[in-house]
């Protein structure tokens, strides 16, 4: 009597465990396909993306929500690189150093991008300055003391429905975009769905109580480049340095070599 | 292969209101006149952030001057059709240019006649913004 009752109970298990790895299976096809090129709607230079058609893209950014004394200083750096501007004598930035826009910056996407699903992690690599981030599925968010800060933060992302939710944390306070202060506490969330066949689309949501009013958030959306491999970028000859004013500043005479 | 700059400059000059990639600027550049330049390439650079043309121009009294013209970066020249062997030193190019505020025998190439008499433009962003007068240097 033992034995029949082991052996059915063998059987259930078995059986739930079948049933539950063909859910698995079943859950991971049918997760979104966004593996590919993927070129920012409206900067497309030269280059058409070959999908299906994409709807009107999302709204442009609104202004960061910065608290005052920080909106100040945003507000001050801003004005002071127009006035730069105008008067031909720009001030240096990092694109003079070489040094690549990190996150969120990459994700603007004005040259190609690429992206890539394999088990467990989304590769996500940005033409420009050829950049580098990958998203770890599945997992916890790791702890801000047991990050390095860099330019791209720590990134850990899972599938809700169609939806890619991606959180990341760890970015440098020196890396800024759109010259927006941030402190070491900034965390960005993603909302990665595609809203046509061809066409990615990408909230993105600026979380950093220390700077921010309220959360600060804004789309970019992506066409799908089909038959598109990105190119490579190295930063090898700027000819751009800054000087000891903080102005871009131009070397005339090309490298030896 | 028809010049496609006039459609994406458009787009471009739109799109650019609120700049998203950081770039170096080009407000070192002049954006009220444009010079043309007819000279024999020293070096073709082809390199990122942008490439450059180097030339010499022999001027109306026989001396040469020599001249660095500012390109885009290879992967958008890529995207309109450049290729890294359209221009070797020796050749005899035309090049438009938007000179530098300074003063310095430097611009910014807008376009350039090759040697085989082809012209192609450079994918500049915003280039609606640069007024071409092309006066002949």
């Amino acid at each position: 009597m033992r034995g029949v009752r082991g052996a059915v109970l063998l059987a259930a298990v078995c059986g739930s465990i079948v049933v539950a790895s063909l859910h698995v299976i079943t859950a991971q096809s049918s997760v979104p396909d966004i593996t590919g090129s993927w070129l920012r709607q409206g900067f497309t230079v030269g280059v058409r993306p070959t999908g299906q058609p994409s709807p009107t893209p999302p709204p442009p950014a609104p202004p960061p929500p910065l608290k005052p004394s920080y909106l100040k200083e945003w507000q001050d750096r801003v004005q002071a690189i127009r006035e730069a501007d105008a008067k031909g004598q720009p001030l240096a930035n990092n694109a003079v150093a070489c040094l690549p826009d990190g996150m969120p910056g990459m994700m603007t996407a004005v040259f190609p991008m690429e992206i890539l699903q394999s088990r467990g992690q989304i590769t996500i690599i940005e033409e420009a300055y050829t950049q580098v981030r990958r998203i770890l599925m599945d997992r916890p968010q790791k702890s801000l003391d047991d990050i390095e800060p860099g330019f791209y933060g720590h990134s850990v992302g899972r599938w809700q429905g169609d939806t890619l939710i991606v959180d990341t944390i760890g970015v440098k306070e020196s890396v800024r975009y759109q010259n927006v202060p941030h402190s070491k506490d900034m965390r960005i969330s993603e909302r990665m769905r595609l809203v046509a066949p061809d066409t990615l689309w990408n909230e993105i949501t600026i979380d950093d109580p220390t700077v921010f009013e309220k959360p600060w958030t804004f789309t970019f959306a992506y066409q799908r480049m089909k038959d598109y491999t990105l190119l490579e970028y190295i930063c090898e000859d700027n000819r751009e340095y800054s000087d000891a004013q903080g102005r871009q500043q131009i070397r005339i005479t090309p490298p030896s070599r | 292969m028809a010049r496609r700059t006039g459609l994406w400059s458009v787009a471009l000059l739109i799109a650019m209101v609120a700049p998203a990639l950081a770039h170096h600027s080009f407000a070192v550049y002049d954006h009220t006149r444009t010079v043309t330049l007819s000279g024999t390439v020293t070096r073709f650079q082809w390199t990122n952030p942008h490439g450059f043309i180097e030339m010499d121009v022999t001027q109306s009294d026989g001396t040469v001057k020599h001249y660095s013209v500012e390109l885009t970066s290879i992967n958008m020249m890529q995207r309109v059709g450049w290729r890294s062997n359209m221009i070797k030193a020796g050749d005899k190019v035309r090049v438009v240019m938007a000179p530098l505020l300074s003063g310095d025998p430097v611009g910014l190439g807008l376009e350039v006649v090759l040697a085989d008499g082809k012209t192609m433009s450079l994918p500049v962003p915003a280039i609606g913004s640069f007024k071409r007068t092309d006066t002949q240097e």
